[in-house]
């Protein structure tokens, strides 16, 4: 009879053994140490859908043109900044149920508006990647220099574009090696001394056959900055080379993106093409202006508002963003500045006379109906595409409009009465900046003025 | 062993059971143990019974005679114990020779509730008692034949206490669990789900093609009807050695298996109807001058208090109740099942196969119906559009366990599910059901492009169910076990499984069929391809010895490795051909492609030492590598510990007829939550841009990545105790628990201004759950011809937000994440209103504006606050339920009740908020004599600078009679009329009222999202009633 023992010392032999002792034991740690060693391997994972690196000619262009791409998401390719400064001023109605846009139309931007991130994001990145690209392209793909000019001269278009569509106190951090550097808050009038030394970058960065439009680009850009900053000489002189004809487009296809002003007013009937809104506003609609062709039945997206879409653009059509049109504009303002009134009209009629349903103007005599018609002019050459709010800011700032001479006002059309805003406050995720004050209502505006 | 000496143990886990399995090839003396197991009261043999050498791997179950067999067991004294569910286990000391035989025979004494119950654990089967956590048990068996349990849903709701459980609201809606609250802030809180061993897929919100918000789960693939008990471990301090990701607690699934003896067949039927019983509101319209059926002109109360238009009349109108109108009808539900079990000795089988359909109560009415076919010049209306929400699934599994000899034996288990189901466009969709049945105006003429609506707002069934979304599901669980105890002392086991899924989501709108919105008139086709591997590969090994005459001591070691792979195909055509229905049809295609790998190896080694059967201490570490942490942070460390005592088997405790048995019990334990595959990584993404009118390649911001991310931890203490009373009639469980997680895994705004990627994930937070969870189950009755059993639980979490580390509080308009609250916590500007000038009428008047001086208007009656204030938790922190059990008439009849109660939690009536903020039809727009606080919400809603939403946030608090069934058990001589040994009829109903003053249509109305599931009641379709009937036949 074998004694139970009690605890590991009672181990013994196997009386059958199956397995010896020894090879059992081999096994199992053989199997282990193999185990073991194939440890890292057992781990390692492959996701074909990301790309870690991009050191060749080839990725450069990519990211170049992925600069595009975040260019066409902050243009017409995207609800941008196009759309929201639309509705702020009088260029459009939001046709919505969502409160994004309501509030955009009413003048009433809160900073927790869900929309505002994403809009300045991508005009941002445009910049920050367009930073990331003239790097790229310096080292892997230098040639042609035209494309590290246009980088420089979207990067001039999309800090200009911040400063004309938001308050003051907007910062501009940078990427560096994958480490964000945060800004602080600054002025508007600091967007445009950017976009000014980025259009300047983007002439010095300039060669081959593009070479001619990406001066054109960045000379009108330069020349809207300028003109935000009140240097209306300056700003002619910047664009005096651009010929009349000169467009520069944001371009579309079903690959890319859809044109978001169709997509988001034609189609999906989100957006509506506004009638003197809010007693200041122009007659985008009724006016049938050639240059601003509307159609439009029955209810839009949220059923209740009168449905008028503008057929300007179709699906895929190309937005022009800059054009010689804004550079005759520019040389227009800067006549009316310096009291040269024929030159003043003869600018307009230049631009005028490129399309054929429309007459010629005469000087309408007096500074506010040369301001009025300025302005007129320029939105209905414009519409859609990010100058109103900046040109109503104008208005107030460098023409001493009263803020509710210029913007809707008055009982808003879905109930309550238009806000005061005039322009877009930061986003609330703003606040994550360490440099921005943790102040919920105003995050990192300065203050909300023209 | 010092710390050290344990890291060294953990980090070479596999050498150690190398040295263990070398060892084992040893063996004493040894002899043969043999006995049968019986009912004590009638002598019947227990098939199944499981008799144990305590302290020792040796272990059995009785086979169709009742009789067990154990060879190879040491000879010596030992302490043998038989226990069986429903049993009181029995121990005997056993003394064995030297190659000699010993006969141990037991009668069992029924029960209610025993100590000895065998669990499921991450390390193999264990006796409640050893265990220092509470562990809940749902038998299923029982419960699908006698209750209405339909899905998985339905057998976990309100079955176990601090388990909440949202039901899908639709058929083939997936259900939101949570145990023990949410306390990641980004990652999911969803628990982990494991079958037979293996880990499975378990993704809630499972489509890549949405109808708005509602969604199917993967965990409704599962079949109630092959389940034979679910173990739920309710956190990590239960968790720890299941690993990274079983912090939000454990489902552990055993399906059923077979018994030695005849072959034994079930069968049943079941069919059944399902109702709508819902309230539906009104919509509402101001008639004033200018009004007419085709435009939207009315006056609002807006109107009247400004005195800007005068309302001529007040109509209201409800499509659901209107039956022309109306969009629901009865659906209903069919499922047929067949299974057989039995076997012999050394081979055991259990197979079954069913088939079930359910068509939910949405159909298409027949006004719309005759449009379609006028228009279609077809003869009658497709089936899927008339009934655009169904579900048809077809489960077979078979599982096999072998004897391979005295000392092995293997489990193969195998499932197989094929499913088909088609959901509605609903919830937050422009083209949805709801959207446009509640978004109407309050009258039934309403024309929209020339057409009668029959109040429909926008668009009509006719055209939003013609857009067919669909899934079809083919998946395959499969898994094997191999038990191998060379000697006495060690077990060796060893599981290995596959969750394969195939799931294909398609949608589909012909031309010219679906809503006039966008390019939708023109048609489009998306159909996705996904398919899911879950692979699983588990190995342990279990010493047990004695350190001593009553003490005993476990060493187990072991290691596990999960990869689960998602790889995805997606293609989409639009601008289709007419007539066509595939992708390659469409004018404008696209392609995408999409995977995500992630693997996970452990290591664990676990000591447990027994102080004469009544004295459990453990210590368990397991460490992780996982594919998704960062490069700089390598392994991670999950300790255990725990503690059971059995203290009513001390000898100075005192004996009483009153307190059968008392354990308490401690445990304290990690585990953790693994970060996104790629969240660790910087990365670009590819795409296309149109560069100057032609498409180009782009690279594009993917992540910033975060080298140093690691998983999310979570710790917790539990403490409990559970008693058994009066002859072990009452068994009573309490249990309090504090789990506290840190390095939560947050998603960092980064500021737009950065121009970057949008959120980076960064290690930075802490939450914290705290709470109770108490349950009764007791016995009242318990005669030949009555009984009555209650089951009642109740459970409270506490749950908040410690930290965020240094990141601001993240704020929405609606729910935001600041420290001292819930995660996803209701924060909103609340407001005040008075009708001052006591005209019925809440009015708004804005202040003036002078010189940039704000003056208030006197008149206005309703001020809203400059911020956001802490409205309540998204997720009900409480919840009550009672499980009434009643036999009567010679127990031939059964009757179940379960009623349960959530309370404490709030939601957003979002249907209300946009009828009442967009569709401009609600009553507090329009009525005059509506209440002022429903006139203040919408208000404040519409009109208030601020726009706040406040007035729709509402306590979610209800009860609810969930379950309802009556089963007859037919007398054994009418069975064997049919040549059965048993035949019971069940009729069951199942959501059949609901007390609540939550003003939507219901309070667990609602879809959510994938991580921290907050609902909206958005437009959803509430959920239905379901009646149904089934025969169970045994034979």
């Amino acid at each position: 009879m074998t004694t139970f023992r009690e605890g590991p010392r009672m181990i013994a032999l196997p009386q059958r053994p199956r397995f010896t002792r020894r090879t059992l034991g081999t096994m199992t740690i053989g199997s282990m140490l193999a185990l073991s060693a194939c440890e890292s391997s057992l781990l390692e994972v492959h996701d074909p859908d990301i790309i870690l690196t991009a050191t060749s000619a080839a990725a450069a262009i990519s990211i170049k043109n992925g600069v595009l791409g975040y260019f066409s998401g902050a243009t017409a390719g995207g609800e941008s900044t196009f759309f929201f400064g639309g509705l702020l001023t009088d260029e459009w109605r939001s046709g919505d149920t969502f409160e994004q846009r309501n509030s955009a139309d009413a003048r009433l931007v809160a900073p927790t508006n869900s929309f505002l991130g994403g809009q300045l994001r991508a005009l941002m990145r445009v910049r920050v990647q367009g930073r990331a690209a003239i790097n790229a392209l310096r080292q892997f793909s230098p040639t042609p220099v035209s494309n590290i000019g246009l980088m420089f001269a979207l990067t001039a278009w999309a800090e200009n574009q911040i400063g004309e569509s938001y308050c003051n106190g907007i910062p501009f951090s940078d990427v560096n090696d994958g480490v964000i550097v945060y800004g602080a808050p600054v002025g508007v009038d600091s967007a445009f001394k950017r976009a000014i030394n980025s259009a300047d970058s983007a002439l010095l960065n300039n060669g081959g056959t593009d070479a001619p439009r990406i001066a054109n680009l960045a000379a009108v850009v330069k020349g809207r900055a300028l003109l935000n900053r009140a240097q209306y000489a300056a700003a002619a002189t910047a664009v005096t080379a651009v010929p009349t004809s000169f467009i520069y487009q944001d371009t579309h296809s079903d690959n890319a993106s859809n044109n978001q002003i169709w997509a988001l007013n034609t189609s999906a009937k989100r957006y509506v093409v506004a009638d003197n809104e809010g007693g200041n506003g122009l007659p985008f609609k009724s006016a049938n202006d050639p240059r601003l062709p509307t159609a439009g039945t029955g209810n839009a997206f949220d059923a209740n508002t009168p449905f008028v879409n503008t057929t300007l653009w179709a699906k895929n059509d190309p937005v022009t963003i800059v054009s010689g049109i804004e550079a005759r504009l520019i040389e227009a303002e800067a006549a009316l500045k310096a009291d040269n009134f024929p030159l003043f009209v003869s600018k307009l009629n230049d631009a005028r006379a490129t399309k054929a349903s429309l007459t010629p103007l005469t000087d309408p005599g007096t500074p506010t109906t040369r301001a009025d018609l300025l302005f007129r002019e320029r939105a209905f050459w414009m519409f859609g595409t990010g100058h109103r709010l900046g040109d109503l800011r104008r208005l107030i700032r460098q023409y001493g409009r009263a803020p509710e001479t210029v913007f809707p006002t008055g009982p808003w059309f879905k109930g309550g009465s238009y806000g005061g805003d005039v322009n877009l406050p930061a986003s609330f995720e703003e606040l994550n900046n360490p440099n921005v004050p943790q102040d919920q209502i105003k995050v990192s505006c300065i203050d909300r003025n023209a | 062993m010092t710390i050290a000496g344990l890291r060294n143990f953990a980090r070479r886990p596999l050498l150690s059971l190398g040295l263990l399995l070398g060892l084992a090839g040893t063996a004493a003396a040894q002899g043969t143990l043999a006995g049968k197991v019986t009912d004590q009261a009638n002598g019947a043999a227990l098939v199944g019974a499981r008799v144990v050498v305590v302290g020792s791997s040796a272990m059995t179950t009785t086979n169709a005679e009742g009789r067990y067999r154990l060879v190879g067991v040491p000879a010596g004294t030992h302490q043998v114990r038989a226990s069986q569910i429903g049993y009181a286990s029995v121990a005997k000391r056993v003394t064995l020779a030297d190659q000699s035989s010993a006969t141990a025979d037991f009668g069992l004494v029924l029960t209610p509730y025993s100590l000895d119950e065998v669990v499921v654990t991450a390390t193999g089967d264990q006796a409640k008692r050893e265990i220092g956590n509470a562990v809940s048990t749902i038998e299923v068996a029982d419960l699908v034949n006698t209750t209405p349990v339909a899905n998985m849903n339905d057998l976990l709701v309100a079955k176990a206490p601090g388990v909440q459980v949202l039901p899908g609201n639709m058929t083939g809606a997936g259900a939101r669990v949570r145990i023990r609250g949410n306390s990641s802030l980004t990652l999911s809180n969803n628990p982990i789900y494991v079958v037979d061993g293996i880990r499975v897929v378990s993704d809630v919100n499972s489509s890549s093609i949405g109808i708005g918000g509602t969604s199917p789960s993967r965990v409704d693939d599962l079949n109630p009807e092959d389940i034979e008990s679910i173990d739920i471990v309710r956190g990590p301090s239960a968790s720890t050695l299941y690993g990274t990701d079983a912090a939000n607690g454990v489902i552990v699934i055993k399906t059923k298996k077979g018994k030695a003896g005849r072959p034994v067949w079930n069968a049943f039927m079941e069919g059944g109807f399902i109702k709508d019983l819902n309230t539906y509101p009104f919509s509402y319209r101001g008639w004033t001058t200018g009004s007419a059926a085709s435009n939207t002109t009315q006056c609002f109360l807006s109107g009247l208090v400004a005195r800007t238009c005068s309302q001529d009349s007040l109509t209201k109108f409800r499509i659901f109740t209107d039956p022309q109108a109306s969009p629901n009808a009865t659906g209903y539900r069919q499922q047929y099942g067949l299974q057989v079990s039995g076997g012999t000795d050394a081979i055991r089988y259990y197979v079954a196969g069913d088939w079930e359909d359910e068509v939910g109560q949405v159909k298409m009415p027949e006004v719309f119906q005759q449009r379609i076919l006028a228009t279609r010049n077809i003869g009658s209306v497709p089936y899927t559009q008339l009934r655009p929400n169904a579900l048809r699934k077809t489960n077979i599994r078979a599982n096999l366990s072998v004897n391979l000899g005295e000392k092995a034996d293997v489990q193969v288990n195998s499932g197989f599910v094929t499913s088909t189901q088609r959901l509605p466009q609903t919830d937050n969709n422009i083209t949805g059901l709801l959207g446009n049945a509640l978004g109407g105006p309050g009258f039934k003429g309403n024309i929209v492009g020339g057409v009668a609506n029959l109040g429909y707002r926008q668009f009509t069934p006719n055209e939003t169910f013609a857009n067919l979304t669909t899934q079809d599901i083919n998946r395959t669980i499969s898994s094997g076990t191999f038990n191998y105890r060379p000697t006495h002392w060690l077990a060796v086991r060893a599981v290995g499984g596959l969750d394969f899924v195939s799931r294909e989501d398609s949608e589909l709108c012909r031309r010219d069929e679906c809503v006039n919105f966008s390019t939708i008139k023109l048609g489009f086709r998306g159909n996705n391809r996904t398919t899911f591997f879950n692979y699983t590969g588990d190995l342990n090994a279990t010493a047990s010895y004695r350190l001593g005459a009553d003490v005993g001591a476990k060493t187990i070691v072991g290691g596990q490795y999960v990869k689960e792979k998602f790889a995805r195909n997606g293609a989409f055509g639009e601008d289709l051909t007419p007539g066509g229905t595939t992708v390659n049809s469409g004018a404008i295609l696209d392609a995408d492609e999409s995977t995500i790998v992630t693997a996970t190896l452990g290591y664990f080694a676990e000591q447990s030492i027994s102080y004469k059967d009544r004295l459990y201490l453990t210590a368990a570490v397991r460490s992780d590598k996982n594919s998704a942490f960062g490069k700089q942070f390598a392994r991670v460390y999950y300790p255990k510990a725990s503690v059971s005592y059995v203290l009513s088997d001390e000898a100075f405790f005192p004996k009483s007829d009153v307190l059968s048995s008392f354990r308490l019990r401690g445990a304290y334990g990690a585990s953790g939550r693994q970060p996104g595959p790629n969240d660790a990584i910087p990365f670009l993404l590819s795409g296309v841009s149109n560069v100057d009118g032609t498409d180009a390649p782009g690279l594009f911001i993917g992540a910033l990545g975060n080298a140093t991310l690691k998983p999310e931890r979570t710790a917790e203490v539990e403490l409990g105790f559970d008693a058994t009373l009066f002859q072990s009639k009452v068994n009573l469980e309490f249990t309090y628990y504090k789990k506290t997680s840190r390095d939560a895994l947050l998603s960092r705004t980064v500021p737009p201004d950065a121009g970057t990627a949008a959120t980076q994930l960064v290690n930075a937070g802490r939450t914290q759950n705290e709470g109770i969870e108490a349950s009764v189950n007791a016995r009242i009755l318990d005669s030949k011809n009555f009984g009555w059993e209650i089951t009642a639980s109740a459970s409270y979490n506490k749950g908040k937000i410690l930290t965020l580390g240094d990141l601001p509080p993240n704020r929405g308009t609606t729910v935001s994440d600041i420290p001292g609250y819930p995660i996803n916590a209701w924060f909103l500007r609340p407001y005040t209103y008075q009708d001052k000038n006591g005209d019925g009428l809440i009015g708004y008047w804005k202040p003036t504006v002078t010189g940039g001086i704000s003056t208030p208007d006197p008149r206005n009656e309703i001020f809203v606050g400059d911020t956001s204030v802490y409205v309540g938790p998204s997720l009900p922190p409480g919840e009550f339920t009672a499980y009434n059990t009643f036999d009567l008439f010679g127990r031939k009849i059964r009757i179940q009740a379960l009623v349960d109660a959530k309370v404490g939690g709030y939601q957003l009536f979002g249907t209300e908020r946009i009828r009442c903020q967009n569709r401009l039809n609600c009553r507090g727009d329009l009525d005059p004599n509506a209440p002022l606080a429903e006139q203040a919400a919408a208000v404040a809603l519409r009109q208030v600078p601020g726009f706040t939403q406040y007035g729709y946030v509402h306590n979610t608090n209800f009860v609810r009679l969930r379950e309802l069934s009556v089963t007859y058990t037919f007398p054994d001589r009418f069975a064997r009329a049919f040549a059965a040994n048993r035949l019971s009829l069940t009729a069951s109903g199942r959501n059949l009222a609901v007390l609540s003053k939550y003003p939507g249509m219901d309070p667990e109305g609602g879809y959510f999202g994938t991580n921290v599931g907050v609902v909206s009641d958005f437009q959803s379709v509430p959920p239905p009633s379901y009646f149904t009937f089934r025969l169970n036949v045994a034979f």
